[in-house]
């Protein structure tokens, strides 16, 4: 199922039956729960979203070898940044702080000399997520939106001309290798302890950030970076 | 490709015996044949063989730990055996040959065992060399590689290659992650940390 592509005609409840990550990501379009067997074309023109953008996403999410090609050029940059701006929600308000009060319950009952090291690898960790997501919200994505305004004829000058999009890349690989080394950690070195349940919950967890984050960053490097690089070409041939 | 093989035994007519029985399967190239044990592990270092036969009184149980600690040896144990021997010692082998099997029988077990090692990954020692905690402690201490080079007396290129390696055995990539990991195994103290 995963790897199958998910289309119009589906039902909104089968999406969530084949894959249930993506009842995260029905939220980031403000779908709740509770839709009844609506297809998912149908709730989507009940909210005012486009089909096709609703479904490149969830592609993207639930099949790590789809590749958006020609659907591309049919994307709403706006709509998109709305979506991105929605999940770093999602991870400020919700995950970010499971995982810590999980992982601060965990270290809490844990006796061993490496315990302040590995509070500090996690609150380091949790501390350039954080200001990943805010550097995104406070600079690139407004670096956007004013490009945005730029080709649609609103004319802005904020001197921020010589900031390319090139500089949103960079930047992932660094917290995906701290997760990864977070997890191992959990997995392979820490020695065992009585709260295993708990530990496994943490790791389950991390398992799904990680792969939320991937999507993230597949979607920001895949979908965003080349639909701005076009319009920066546009603006300055 | 016929398996190499290293024979230790004392008994000349047992030894001549295994290295007939042995080379005519056509399964087992004799690299060395010894009566002695007392440069038996010199010579297993130097020629790698797939197989060491060796009778059990030649050598003691932390024989096969030295080898495993020394190399990245995939050189199977096969003892041979016509007198009592304790199970405690009998258990660091990985077959063990009787006097009065067949040659059938020898060359099922032998067969089987030499199976057994192909399917194995080549690489299945994780654990760090004695360098590469060396190198691992100055790391995550804050020293840069050039800082690490000097320390070592090796060259950078060398450091890099350690850290590869360390990366790629532990599954850790970021220095605080290595520091954790340090942490944990007691390889370095709170003290030296600061």
């Amino acid at each position: 199922m995963k790897e199958s592509i998910i289309t119009g005609s589906m039902k909104m409840a089968a999406l969530v039956a084949a894959d249930p990550r993506s009842m995260v990501l029905i939220t980031r379009f403000g779908i709740d729960l509770g839709f009844g067997d609506k297809t998912i074309k149908q709730i989507c023109q009940e909210k005012n979203i486009q089909t096709d953008f609703f479904l490149l996403m969830v592609n993207i999410f639930l099949s790590s070898t789809f590749f958006p090609n020609q659907k591309l050029k049919n994307v709403d940059v706006k709509l998109l940044l709305t979506y991105l701006a929605n999940s770093h929600e999602y991870y400020i308000r919700e995950k970010i702080p499971l995982i810590q009060a999980m992982f601060g319950n965990y270290l809490g009952r844990m006796d061993h000399p490496a315990k302040p090291q590995l509070q500090t690898f996690f609150d380091e960790y949790i501390q350039e997520v954080i200001e990943h997501i805010e550097y995104e919200e406070q600079v690139a994505f407004p670096y956007v939106s004013n490009l945005l305004a730029s080709s649609e004829g609103v004319a802005v000058n904020d001197g921020r001309e010589s900031y390319g999009i090139r500089i949103f890349e960079e930047r992932h690989t660094n917290i995906e290798d701290k997760l990864s080394d977070l997890k191992n950690l959990l997995i392979k070195y820490l020695p065992p302890s009585s709260d295993r349940f708990l530990r496994i919950r943490i790791i389950n967890e991390l398992f799904d950030l990680e792969q939320d984050l991937g999507n993230h960053a597949r979607l920001e490097d895949q979908v965003l970076i080349p639909l701005v690089e076009q319009m920066e070409k546009q603006l300055n041939p | 490709m016929p398996a190499s093989a290293i024979i230790a035994e004392h008994s000349e007519i047992i030894r001549k015996g295994m290295v007939q029985l042995l080379e005519s399967s056509g399964l087992f190239a004799i690299v060395r044949e010894t009566p002695c044990s007392a440069s038996l592990y010199d010579q297993v270092r130097r020629h790698q063989p797939d197989i060491l036969f060796v009778n059990p009184a030649m050598i003691d149980g932390a024989f096969r730990d030295k080898l495993k600690k020394t190399q990245e040896l995939q050189t199977r144990l096969a003892a041979i055996v016509y007198s009592l021997h304790d199970e405690s010692t009998l258990k660091v082998f990985d077959e063990v040959i009787l006097v009065n099997d067949s040659r059938a029988k020898i060359l099922r077990k032998l067969n089987a065992l030499m199976k057994e090692k192909a399917q194995e990954p080549a690489n299945t020692d994780l654990s760090l060399t004695a360098r590469e905690v060396d190198v691992l402690k100055l790391l995550v201490k804050g020293m840069s590689n050039k800082e690490i080079s000097s320390g070592l007396f090796i060259s950078t290129h060398t450091v890099m290659t350690h850290r590869k390696n360390i990366t790629q055995k532990l599954n850790i990539k970021s220095v605080a992650g290595l520091t954790v990991y340090a942490m944990l195994n007691s390889l370095i103290s709170l003290e030296e940390l600061d």
